[in-house]
């Protein structure tokens, strides 16, 4: 295993040497560059313009430039971004990069979880107005155009009924005069989720050694006790308020993205359950006399889950690259948003660092399922 | 050998059992009116061919019928206690815990994400057997023993054994709950013919230490001599022959019988030449009127085409045959 991971993390420098390279020249590709902007104004003397381009490093040929970019980048310096100058790549990317891993990663899991869950109950009770209805309106949502679905989703739960905000991170009326930084905020909410995420995952880890005494309803009382302190512990830190803020910010595009995406995992669990149904083991299962649930979840579900898991590797890219619309119509500043300004500016140094952890997490979210693989599937070994 | 069975109630009493499945053609009738009785600790095997229907009775007996299966008639009184009105809920502690399944393909019967050890104890808590489950592991380990598996080999998962390592899971993990019968689906069919014939003694010893009563079903008439008690012999969804198994195949009634054997080579008795039953079983969603095995009958009358026959009882063994071979002498005339 250790080799292969070894192996694993050459490969990935590998490729993410081809893709820094590939960015590179397809920005340098675009017509123009960043000095442009500077040079076209007629106000700026001629000595001037070309002070700019040598200041970008600009007015050097384009293997040079190549060259240069390639040793910043492998040496883990960025740069400074053309477009939000003088701040650094690195803090730019600090700031949008998390918000975005928060938004669609919350709304893969909550759209793994609803499309799984149906998937596995409209395969076992096949033919009911359960099937019908989640099949239709996942279809239907699945393929309905993002833009104007998104818009209508702030149009019903924002504009008509008020439950919601409008879009963006943040309202600053709720922030006004609050004596911590929204990143701050930001930081600490995420370092409850993890922490959260762990005591979770340690308590079925202990169900799962302690056997029949860890069975049943118990490991999820467990969990919705942790859940239930969160809460108390937040309303002492005094900033409860503004995570409140920043949640109810998250829930529409969450909702919204989950909507139109859980038909995927839905229709592929559906189909992968109805193979995994007609399985001798699955019938075994049944003739050992176990519970319809066991049979459902521990069986059949539980090897429907394989093929399923593959599909998950392209909604955890979908998590770190962001979509461009959905950040677009929500106004949510994440990365999805800052790479296509900076490809628009043409901000060489911006695309550049984001492709690198675009391409980084990517690449990541592979080895993960990989990983994750070797525990759902005894069969597979890596070498 | 035969075992006396007049003096016990049998543990398994299958009556009139009909069942069809719903196909685009029309309903195909798999079984019809069969009708059999399972002695305490007795074996009996179905043969037939392919298609015959075994197998769907197999599943019958557990309950375990495809979403088209229906029953369409009939008992099945285990211990007395009628199977077929009950709720899928009640259903589920007769299986296993009074019932279990060696099944036709073992090789797929054990689920490949989890521990083999781990899915005999499931079966075994599932029904109560053992209280802990160190007291579950502990069964198992005795189970594997009994069918010649290291018990170390619990920890292991199901695509590390072999083929016949694996049959051996299948037949521990049926031994788990106890059940009073089991039923044998093709248990050795895909495997060689050695480790078929070790599995074979082994399960038949195992049978007997624990006087377990079991259905055994195969194509295969050499294999079902050789383990069951009585034998039953059926052709397109009908039981057609039904007696001890020494008494039927030292003197087939049916020709249907009597074709099958003679289309089975035999290592020990005398050399004959192979011969082929002409013709292929009848499209069971359109049977032929009568017996349904006139079309292939060297013996067919006018009778056969038109009603189905009466059972001719003799002794503890009859046949359903207008012109049963009572009077042929010796095998595969």
């Amino acid at each position: 295993m250790t080799s292969y991971l070894a192996r694993r993390a050459g490969q990935m420098v590998l490729t993410l040497f081809l893709i820094v390279t590939l960015t590179f020249f397809l920005v340098q590709a675009q017509p123009g560059d960043y000095a442009t902007f500077y040079s076209l104004n007629p106000d700026i003397p001629a000595e001037a313009r070309e002070q700019i381009k040598a200041s970008f490093g600009l007015d050097k040929p384009l293997w040079q430039q190549y060259l240069v970019h390639m040793k910043n980048t492998f040496t883990g310096n960025f740069g400074v971004s053309f477009g939000h100058y003088p701040r650094p790549v690195m803090e730019v990317l600090a700031e949008r990069l998390p918000r975005t891993v928060v938004l669609f990663l919350s709304a893969t899991a909550v759209s793994f979880y609803v499309g799984f869950f149906l998937g596995k109950a409209i395969a076992w009770r096949r033919g009911g107005v359960l099937e019908y209805a989640a099949t239709i309106s996942g279809a239907t949502l699945f393929t309905a155009f993002t833009p104007a679905f998104a818009l209508m989703m702030i149009w019903i739960f924002a504009f008509k009924l008020g439950w919601l905000p409008v879009g963006k991170f943040l309202d600053p009326l709720i922030w006004r005069g609050a004596e911590v930084s929204a990143n701050h905020v930001f930081s600490y909410m995420l370092a409850t989720a993890a922490v959260f995420i762990a005591f979770a995952f340690l308590t079925l880890l202990a169900a799962r050694k302690l056997g029949r005494l860890g069975t049943g309803r118990m490991p999820f009382l467990v969990i919705a006790g942790g859940a239930a302190v969160i809460p108390i512990v937040w309303a002492f830190t005094g900033v409860g308020y503004l995570a409140l803020d920043i949640l109810r910010h998250m829930i529409l595009p969450i909702a919204t993205l989950t909507l139109i995406s859980f038909a995927g995992t839905m229709l592929l669990t559906r189909n992968s359950m109805l193979e995994t149904m007609r399985e001798d083991y699955v019938m075994a299962a049944r003739a050992k006399g176990l519970p319809e649930k066991v049979v459902r979840d521990r069986h059949a579900a539980r090897n429907a889950l394989l093929p399923v898991i593959t599909s998950l590797v392209y909604s955890l890219i979908f998590a770190i690259d962001g979509s461009v619309i959905i950040e677009g119509v929500f106004s949510w500043p994440g990365t999805g948003m800052t790479l296509l300004e900076a490809v628009r500016s043409e901000d060489l140094p911006l695309v550049m660092g984001s492709m690198v952890f675009i391409g980084l997490f990517s690449l990541l979210a592979h080895v993960i399922v990989d990983v994750l693989y070797v525990y759902l599937d005894p069969r597979i070994r890596y070498q | 050998m035969p075992m006396t069975t007049a003096d016990t109630e049998p543990v398994l009493k299958v009556v009139d059992l009909s069942l069809s499945y719903l196909t685009r053609q029309g309903p195909l009738q798999a079984v019809q009116s069969v009708s059999f009785e399972l002695g305490r600790g007795q074996s009996l095997g179905l043969v037939g061919e392919s298609g015959c229907g075994k197998t769907s009775i197999a599943n019958c007996l557990m309950r375990l019928l495809p979403d088209n299966g229906r029953l369409t008639s009939g008992q099945i009184l285990l211990d007395g206690q009628d199977l077929v009105p009950l709720s899928e809920e009640e259903m589920r502690h007769f299986r296993w815990g009074q019932m279990a399944m060696v099944f036709q393909a073992a090789m797929n019967a054990l689920d490949p994400v989890y521990r083999v050890g781990q899915q005999v104890v499931e079966a075994i808590e599932a029904h109560g057997v053992e209280v802990t489950t160190a007291g579950a592991r502990e069964r198992v380990a005795r189970l594997f023993r009994m069918v010649g598996l290291d018990p170390q080999l619990m920890e292991r998962y199901p695509h590390e054994f072999s083929g016949g390592m694996r049959q051996r899971a299948v037949i521990a993990m049926a031994l788990a709950c106890d059940p009073s019968v089991i039923i044998a689906d093709e248990p050795t069919t895909a495997l060689d013919v050695i480790v078929q014939d070790r599995l074979l003694r082994e399960l038949k010893g195992v049978q007997r230490e624990l006087s377990m009563s079991m259905i055994y079903i195969s194509h295969d008439i050499g294999v079902v001599a050789e383990v069951t008690d009585r034998i039953g012999v059926m052709y397109a969804g009908r039981l057609v022959e039904l007696g001890d198994t020494a008494d039927v195949f030292g003197a087939p009634m049916h020709p249907y019988t009597a074709a099958l054997m003679s289309s089975f080579p035999s290592i020990s008795g005398e050399k004959h030449e192979l011969e082929t039953l002409p013709g292929e079983p009848p499209n069971l969603a359109n049977p032929p009127a009568g017996c349904p095995f006139h079309p292939r009958c060297a013996y067919a009358t006018e009778e056969c085409r038109e009603e189905f026959p009466a059972q001719v009882q003799r002794g503890s063994r009859w046949t359903a045959c207008w012109h049963p071979l009572t009077d042929m002498a010796g095998v595969g005339q």
